[in-house]
Formats: C-alpha cells, sequence, structure tokens
C-alpha cells in the first residue's frame, strides 16, 4: 500500500482497497450481493426520506457500524470535508429561499435575507444526506474484496461499460501511483508551498498535462500486453462471489421492512 | 553488416525444428522511424536466445514481431514454416508469449488469478481448464500463494513471477521477455534466472530474452544476437560474442564480468587467451 497521496481530503482508493483486502469483521463476511443491496436500500431511504430524526438515527447507525467494524475513524472526518464544503456551497443560497419561522435576518446593501428554520433544517438534512452516502458507500467498498466487486460490476452492468469499469479500477492505482511520484518530485524540488498562485495554478497544469499523456501511454501499452494474449475486445472475471446464506435473507427481509415502512408513513408522520 | 538471407530460399531448407524464422528487410513505424531492418533471427526447438543491444538498438521492436503485435513493413515471418500475414497473425500469440518489461503494463486484471487466467479463457479454454493451467503455471513459478491478491500489492519481483505464470499458463512453444531482470534485487533476479532455465529444462519452451546485461546473457543463453540500429549484426555462442571487444564495444556494451576478469587474469600472468570462460564455473575449471 502506498504510504502517501495527493490530499489527505480525497478518499485514498488504496487505503479503502487495504481495508477492503485485509479486514475480518462480519461485515466483511457478509454476501457482498446483501452489502450491495444495503447500500441501495439506504440510498432508497434518503431518497424518500425527509425526517432529519430518521437521517441523524441512520447516519449515527452507520458511524458506530463504521467504527466497530475498525475502519479508521479519523480518516472518515478527512474525508468528509469534500462533501460538506460541496452542500454548503450548493445550500450557501437556497438556505435563504425556505419559508417558515424567521430565525434571523441580514440586510446587505439593499438585499434582505431571512433564514427560517426551515432553511436550517434544509443545510442539516442536505449535509446528513451527503454524510450518510458516504460513509455508506465507504462502508461497502472498505468491506468488499475488490475481486467480489469486479465479478458484481461485470453480472450488473452492460457491455462495454461493465469492461470500463474492469480495467479501470487497476488503472486508477497506477495513474494514481503515477501522480503521487511527480508531486512527490515536485515537492522535493521546493514545490507545493504557495509562493505565487499563478505558479501554483501553471505547475498544476503542467502536471495534470502529463499525467494525461504518460496515461495515454500506459493505456497503449497495457492494450499492447492485452492483444499479445489474445484480447479481442471482451474480458471476463473469473472470480465467484459467495452465495447469499440464510442470514443474508433475513437481513434483506429487515431491509424491506424498513424500506415499505418509511414509503408508507412518508406521507404523514415521518416526511416534514 | 550481417549478411541477408533470402528468405524463400532461406525457408526451403529451414531445418525441421526451427519453431520461428523473422526474415525482415524492414520495420517502419507510421511516424517513419525505422525500428529493424535487414535483420534475419531464427528460434529453434529448446533453447535460449539473448538479443543483447543499447537502449533503443531494437530489441524490443523485434521482440514484438515475435509475437505478431508488428508486423515487418517488408519481409516475412514464418512460424513452424508457416507464413504469417496480416490475416493469420492473429494467431501468432498462441505460440509465442510476451512478458513485458514493465509488469504493471501486463497485469491489469482484478486478482492474479484472474489474470493468469486471461490468456487461457482467449485460447477457448473452459474455466475448469483455464484454472488447472493458471494453477500450474503459478506453481511452475512459486507463484500460487498469491492467487487471491491484487496485483497491487506485490512486489516488483512478486509481479514479474505472475507476468510470466499468465504467458506459461497459455502453454506456448516460446517464450520471449524483455529485460527480465531489471529493476529486481538480487534474490529475484536469481529466481527469475533459474525459472527460465527451468521453462527450458522441464517445460521445453524456447526462449529469447532481451537484455544489456551481458552476465545474465552468459549464464543462461545458448546463442547470443548482437543488435544494434536495429539490425542483428552478430550471432553465436557466448564464448565466441562475449570476447569480441570490438564488437560489443561498438554496440555499446561492455563484456560480462567473468570475461572481464579472465582477460585481466591472462594479461596479468601474460598467457594467452585460450578457453574463453563466460560463467563461473567455467571460470573455475580454466584456472
Amino acid at each position: 500500500m502506498s504510504n502517501s497521496q495527493a490530499s489527505g481530503h480525497i478518499p485514498d482508493l488504496d487505503l479503502i482497497t487495504y481495508y477492503s483486502e485485509n479486514s475480518y469483521s462480519f461485515l466483511s463476511r457478509a454476501s457482498p450481493w446483501i452489502k450491495l443491496i444495503g447500500l441501495i436500500a439506504i440510498i432508497l431511504i434518503l431518497t424518500i426520506v425527509k425526517s432529519v430524526e430518521v437521517l441523524v438515527a441512520l447516519y449515527a447507525l452507520l458511524f458506530l457500524l463504521y467504527w466497530q467494524i475498525g475502519l479508521p475513524i479519523r480518516k472518515l472526518f478527512d474525508w468528509c470535508l469534500l462533501p460538506v464544503l460541496f452542500v454548503l456551497s450548493l445550500v450557501i443560497l437556497l438556505m435563504w429561499n425556505e419559508t417558515g419561522v424567521p430565525l434571523f435576518s441580514l440586510k446587505i446593501f439593499w438585499v434582505s435575507l431571512t433564514l427560517t428554520d426551515n432553511g436550517l433544517l434544509l443545510v442539516v438534512r442536505l449535509l446528513l444526506k451527503a454524510l450518510i452516502s458516504m460513509t455508506s458507500s465507504l462502508l461497502f467498498l472498505m468491506t468488499t474484496k475488490y475481486a467480489y466487486l469486479s465479478v458484481m460490476i461485470y453480472r450488473i452492468f452492460p457491455f462495454p461499460i461493465d469492461q470500463i469499469f474492469l480495467m479501470s479500477y487497476r488503472f486508477l492505482f497506477i495513474t494514481l501511483d503515477m501522480v503521487d511520484s511527480m508531486i512527490r518530485a515536485f515537492k522535493s524540488r521546493g514545490g507545493g508551498l504557495i509562493k505565487s498562485v499563478v505558479r501554483q495554478s501553471q505547475t498544476f497544469a503542467e502536471i495534470f498535462a502529463l499525467v494525461f499523456i504518460r496515461s495515454y501511454d500506459q493505456a497503449e501499452r497495457v492494450n499492447k500486453a492485452m492483444e499479445s494474449r489474445g484480447y479481442d475486445g471482451t474480458y471476463t472475471t473469473s472470480t465467484e462471489v459467495p452465495q447469499m446464506r440464510p442470514i443474508d435473507y433475513i437481513v434483506l427481509l429487515v431491509f424491506l421492512v424498513v424500506i415499505i415502512y418509511l414509503l408508507l408513513f412518508h406521507n404523514s408522520s415521518i416526511s416534514r | 553488416m550481417k549478411k541477408h538471407i533470402d528468405p524463400v530460399q532461406n525457408h526451403a531448407f529451414s531445418e525441421p525444428h526451427e519453431l520461428i524464422h523473422i526474415d525482415c528487410a524492414s520495420h517502419v513505424y507510421p511516424d517513419g522511424s525505422i525500428g529493424i531492418h535487414d535483420l534475419c533471427f531464427r528460434v529453434k526447438e529448446n533453447e535460449i536466445v539473448a538479443l543483447c543491444g543499447a537502449n533503443g538498438s531494437g530489441k524490443s521492436t523485434l521482440l514484438e514481431h515475435l509475437n505478431g503485435l508488428l508486423l515487418p513493413s517488408k519481409g516475412n515471418i514464418y512460424v513452424m514454416g508457416e507464413k504469417i500475414d496480416s490475416t493469420t497473425k492473429k494467431d501468432l500469440w498462441k505460440h509465442v508469449g510476451i512478458v513485458f518489461q514493465k509488469s504493471d503494463d501486463q497485469l491489469f486484471a482484478p486478482t492474479v488469478l484472474d489474470d493468469v487466467m486471461f490468456g487461457p479463457l482467449n485460447l477457448g479454454m473452459n474455466r475448469g481448464e483455464a484454472w488447472n493451467a493458471a494453477m500450474e503455471a503459478l506453481r511452475a513459478v512459486g507463484a500460487e500463494k498469491f492467487i487471491n491478491k491484487i496485483p497491487n500489492y506485490l512486489s516488483g519481483g512478486q509481479k514479474r513471477l505472475v507476468s510470466i505464470a499468465g504467458i506459461l499458463a497459455m502453454k506456448p512453444k516460446i517464450i520471449a521477455l524483455d529485460e527480465p531482470t531489471s529493476d529486481l534485487d538480487p534474490k529475484h533476479a536469481e529466481i527469475i534466472e533459474n525459472i527460465i532455465c527451468e521453462l527450458k529444462e522441464n517445460h521445453g519452451i524456447s526462449i529469447v530474452l532481451a537484455t544489456h546485461d551481458l552476465d545474465l546473457a552468459a549464464r543462461i543463453a545458448d546463442r547470443i544476437c548482437i543488435v544494434k540500429g536495429g539490425s542483428v549484426i552478430a550471432e553465436g555462442r557466448p564464448s565466441d560474442i562475449f570476447y569480441n571487444v570490438d564488437l560489443l564495444e561498438d554496440a555499446g556494451l561492455k563484456e560480462p564480468k567473468i570475461v572481464q576478469v579472465y582477460e585481466a587474469l591472462c594479461e596479468f600472468k601474460k598467457i594467452e587467451i585460450k578457453r574463453k570462460p563466460v560463467t563461473v564455473e567455467e571460470l573455475v575449471k580454466s584456472l
């Protein structure tokens, strides 16, 4: 596993894969299919539920699970920064337009802005939804071996999307390593210190261009190596995904019950 | 310049155990640069041929001709007597496997087992047969313990072993290896060297290796081809080639260490170079 990365706030693909390959928690032993269904169920819940209480409970549950199976909590906080910033950049304008009980008003020149209780709830709700999506996806990725993931991609997605997914994952590692070594070489010669924003932007643009060119070269070489072994445009995986066990079916039933319950109460007490 | 042999004439009199014969008048890249030219290259059954040359001499281009990745712009390739053209080149990979210089170019699949099974599945084997072939190849190179690993978590030496297994699983008649021990620590380089010898001895596979490590070539090769400027300028037994200082200098190479030691000893003792040892064992015998 590489021990460095471009930014501590970007989910590190290497670290995610390291946990997926070396974690032996109950979630790692669970059927990959049930975990995928679980992830889909959570996304469904996120689309139908507006209740902040339900979202808080769901996030707490996921967070506890994440902590309980020994995944890195501190990293999770680091990785939260980008989605949080993303959501805030979106709702910073939307939150002033919500009707409700005014909490406070702001007057900037001739524009008057009022934040209502519903505006505040919108911020909290969207933040929770972003954090839940991220944490549940990380839980899935950090407890599912890549070999299983690749088979699932192969079974779910149609051709040629499955091929793109199957090959891009390994290629991402190689590209990230390349970016990583270039940035380290850049830093080793005094780069990375903010001396001039223009110079900094130019340097990163140069690195990006070089990565693009080298990735293209790498892709050509990989294709050549594949053709030399008879690749004709179709690649199939050979790994077998563990079948669902009785306990997995019980979990599946629980998911169904929860979703049906939320659907039934969506238009009444749960939705606000 | 090595004498150019007429392809048809040569083909008619080719030895029965000749596996592959490349007679390339030229290979021109799309940008107009010449990769190889005026080149005649043969691989016989159960031999190790080392293509030795400086960087950019055309070794890798020649290897890609062996597998059909490239075809001569002018000239012909014969595999077991059959002429290969653009329609039949698609089958060349079944006979000749290439282990590329950078293992990361070759290992693309999610797991080691998937990667090694890739070739056999392309050969038309069913999953069971492909699995057996892959396991057999992984055992042969001592990499069976990595089957479920992601290639990313392998060291450079382990990746090289898996790359060789990926080719061996296809049971080719010839394996071409591009700089097989470059970037490897001495321990892994020795393992790879032993595997190359075993492939020839135990599996009857002919080996073509492109290298500028003349010590390696001296130890394992039956025949040496010196490549310079896209052409084979000399070929022969290691003892004949490696004691030709002028030839090696012309090709941008340096004699193997054993040759340097023996020559220094002969000069020191003021004796004539007679036996021409190229390996440690031969040097000990000579002394």
